[in-house]
């Protein structure tokens, strides 16, 4: 993928030059290993700002929301079915995009990698399918395969859905991908095992709220955990309340999540998000036939009904 | 514990299941009063919000009830309901409520019957897991 | 200046003697990163970590406290009266804290503890804490301790410095606080002050030479305040910014607390929550005017706050120890360092 930053740069460049786009948003080069900072250009001299790589897991349809510009936006393959159901969803409108596509071979695991060393990980570099972890007295290879975010490992959309001009070839996608293991092992669970299970999972949140603020998804004006009349959710660390919160968040993005990573990769509790709203989009595929973001034309599962769907309604 | 009682929210349709709820009381027929009834204009207009905050506040069960698929008196409000009342049911159950907590079903006005034959179910199934505990709020305040 | 030498032979026995007359909290692994929790019988702290995921500031100031207690229930002789929380006030220590934390304790105290106005909650729980440090041999790269006002062996805020020796410890005894636990764990093994402390300096030395990264703040007194806040680079510093609370919330010197009662039938609580001036919420006035209603108006203010009206109202250096947590955990990676020196560069 490294191959890509120079094609990104040189599309970036023309937009602007040619004043077809009054900004272009993508990423520049984080201050700490395995980070990159979504970044905005308007400059056309500034575009070298731009790179790409295996730490752009940032979902930057999360930046297009009521937008007024016209905006020419990096996508990979997840990002681009996030301006998809931004498009449905009219927070932002097709003519105000250049999308720039990259088709991705998947973002590595900060969390992971983090938490495989006691010592400090100084430096990160990636070769093609390799990941070099360097510390002051130590280096490590992994194969990029091993290191891959959990989402990005299960990927089957790699390549944008949508775009006005590639960064480069599209790429084969994933086949025989078992998306749902981890949902299965546990709806195989015993109720007060799975309860057990997410208590836990929950039990390092600091409600900072980086997973809901990190998903392109979640625009409200007013999110439900700020509502105080009635008080749906309240302020502490109280279990009940945390767990509600992530409840909610998640049933917020039903029918609505491409499983794009970006709330677990923000969580600076390492919390592993997903699991709430892996369930929601298993479900969403197997009973609506619905992955979210593929098309323009279809309503999302929520915003329509079958009288032939699914009854377990008696 | 055997003289303990649970408390049941039931979010009635205004269109349907509540007034099956008043037929059943015209007719007789009993069914228990651990059914605490709120009406709603539509299961349409159910949140997820209404069922979190009743076991938050210390409902062991809740039910929900509409008017039967076709029937809706604003044409297709329950068919948006049964999708989300689907998935709402699937995740919060996926996150360890027991089965058994949170039911729904569809009651039409004429059905006083089958209200009553459905509260009494939804009770004896809730009595039987016993107090809820996953999703009820605690505050720990020693005043008494 | 006095030294004394723990052996790490008894080291367990004694931490265990010292629970008998304080409740002791440190470092331990949680999941995959480590926290300060309170250290129950036969737990250690671990001492192998370069700094908590989160800080120990909630170890004085929980990110939710019961401040007060109250009952509806108009039978009740004392219905509807406001009743004082007991809380434990037995004495602490916090053992294995890092300098910059310690030194954190110190900023904050000048909004909890003035000289008009004491916090109690805060102030009871500050006085009745020991704070037994661990000076840090290995800083990591986003930590820029001495260039914000403290270090790896930062005396101030602690009343113990421990240093790892390998096979012992050197505790340097800075106030009295921390003599008396040394006495109540019965470590009281004098060394040699003058060599205990030369070696103490050299490493100190050692370890401040390891730390790469570092802020420039000399300017930022002399800068007009009106324009640093219309400085045209927020924008770009604010755009990544998503406005989650993660940079307050690991940080040890963000103080910022929303008040909230709750009730639950007839009792209730009145209680603070951590809050954080990256939520909209935070400053939303009850008429629906927002003054702070976007993204970059927040960033500023988090900055500005930081770096430049706390300077301007203790003329006390900038309110951060440069821990480095906002800068790890930060999910766009947000770089305070770089924001800092847009400051003080600012108009040069």
């Amino acid at each position: 993928m490294l191959g890509y930053i120079t094609k990104i740069r040189e599309i970036s460049e023309r937009l602007l030059k040619e004043g077809k786009v009054d900004m272009v948003i993508g990423f520049r080069k984080g201050t700490v290993p395995m980070m990159n900072e979504p970044c905005v250009v308007k400059n056309p001299e500034n575009v070298k700002e731009l790179v790409w790589d295996s730490n752009c897991g940032i979902n930057l349809a999360n930046y297009l929301t009521d937008r007024k510009e016209k905006i020419g936006v990096v996508a990979k393959g997840c990002d681009s079915r996030n301006i998809v159901t931004h498009l449905i969803e009219n927070k932002i409108k097709r003519d105000q995009l250049f999308i720039i596509g990259v088709p991705c071979k998947g973002m590595i695991d900060r969390h992971k990698i983090t938490s495989m060393f006691a010592k400090e990980i100084k430096e990160v570099v990636e070769e093609e399918n390799r990941i070099i972890v360097r510390g002051d007295d130590y280096e490590k290879i992994f194969k990029k395969a091993e290191v891959l975010q959990e989402n990005c490992a299960i990927c089957i959309h790699r390549n944008p859905v949508i775009y006005d001009e590639l960064a480069a070839d599209l790429v084969e996608e994933q086949k025989d991908v078992d998306r749902y293991e981890d949902v299965r092992r546990i709806e195989a669970m015993p109720a007060e095992k799975k309860g057990n299970y997410f208590d836990n999972l929950l039990s390092a949140c600091i409600r900072c709220y980086a997973c809901r603020n990190a998903c392109p998804l979640c625009y409200c004006l007013t999110c439900f955990v700020d509502e105080s009349r009635p008080q749906w959710v309240g302020k502490s660390i109280n279990p009940t309340d945390i767990r509600t919160f992530h409840f909610l968040r998640a049933y917020h993005c039903a029918g609505r999540c491409t499983d794009c990573g970006a709330c677990e990769r923000a969580c600076p509790m390492g919390i592993k998000v997903r699991e709430f709203t892996k369930k929601l989009e298993k479900d969403c595929f197997e009973l609506y036939g619905w992955e979210a973001g593929m098309s323009l034309d279809e309503r999302p599962p929520l915003d329509t009904y079958r009288p032939d769907d699914p009854d377990f309604i008696k | 514990m055997s003289d303990w009682e649970p408390k049941i929210v039931a979010f009635l349709c205004n269109w349907c299941s509540y007034g099956a709820a008043d037929l059943a009381g015209i007719n007789r027929l009993q069914y228990p009063t651990n059914i605490k009834v709120i009406r709603i204009p539509c299961t349409g207009r159910m949140s997820p919000k209404f069922i979190l905050a009743a076991f938050g506040k210390g409902a062991d069960g809740v039910w929900v009830s509409g008017c039967h698929p076709g029937d809706c008196h604003y044409m297709e409000g329950n068919y948006y309901a049964r999708r989300k009342f689907t998935l709402f049911k699937n995740l919060i159950e996926h996150m360890g409520i027991e089965p058994g907590r949170l039911h729904f079903s569809w009651i039409s006005s004429a059905e006083g019957t089958r209200f009553a034959e459905i509260a009494n179910k939804v009770t004896k199934t809730v009595k039987n897991l016993g107090s809820s505990r996953h999703l009820i709020k605690k505050i720990n305040a020693k005043v008494d | 200046m006095k030294v004394v030498k723990i052996d790490k032979r008894n080291w367990a026995g004694k931490l265990e003697k010292l629970k008998e007359s304080y409740r002791l909290f440190g470092p331990v692994k949680d999941n995959e990163f480590h926290i300060f929790e309170r250290l129950d019988k036969g737990e250690l702290p671990d001492f192998n970590y370069f700094n908590t995921r989160l800080s120990p500031k909630s170890i004085i100031y929980p990110q939710s406290e019961t401040m007060l207690e109250f009952s509806l229930d108009k039978s009740k002789e004392n219905h509807h009266i406001l009743k004082e929380t007991d809380t434990d006030c037995s004495p602490r220590a916090v053992i294995g804290i890092r300098p910059c934390d310690a030194a954190a304790f110190l900023l904050v105290k000048r909004n909890f503890d003035t000289a008009e106005h004491k916090d109690p909650y805060w102030v009871k729980a500050y006085e009745t804490t020991t704070f037994v440090g661990l000076a840090c041999n290995n800083p990591q790269a986003t930590c820029f301790c001495t260039s914000a006002g403290c270090g790896p062996f930062y005396e101030e805020g602690l009343d113990l410095l421990l240093v790892d020796m390998e096979d012992h410890y050197f505790a340097k005894i800075i106030t009295s606080k921390g003599e008396n636990l040394l006495e109540a764990a019965g470590w009281n093994t004098g060394t040699d002050a003058d060599p205990a402390g030369k070696q103490i300096k050299t490493m100190k030395q050692e370890a401040e030479a390891k730390i790469t990264s570092s802020i420039t703040t000399d300017k930022l007194k002399d800068k007009t305040t009106t324009d640093l806040f219309d400085a045209p680079f927020w924008e770009e510093v604010a755009f990544a910014c998503i406005n989650c609370g993660t940079c307050t919330y690991v940080c040890p010197t963000c103080w910022c607390f929303d008040i909230q009662d709750e009730v639950n039938g007839y009792s209730g609580i009145r209680m603070r929550n951590w809050d954080s001036c990256m939520f909209p919420l935070f400053t939303l006035h009850g008429s629906g005017h927002n003054p702070r209603s976007t993204n970059m108006q927040r960033v500023r203010q988090r900055f500005m706050h930081k770096l430049k009206y706390y300077m301007d109202k203790y003329d006390n250096g900038i309110q951060c120890v440069g821990c480095g947590r906002c800068i790890r955990l930060c999910p766009v990676n947000i770089d305070i360092r770089k924001v800092c020196d847009l400051m003080n560069s600012y108009g040069d």
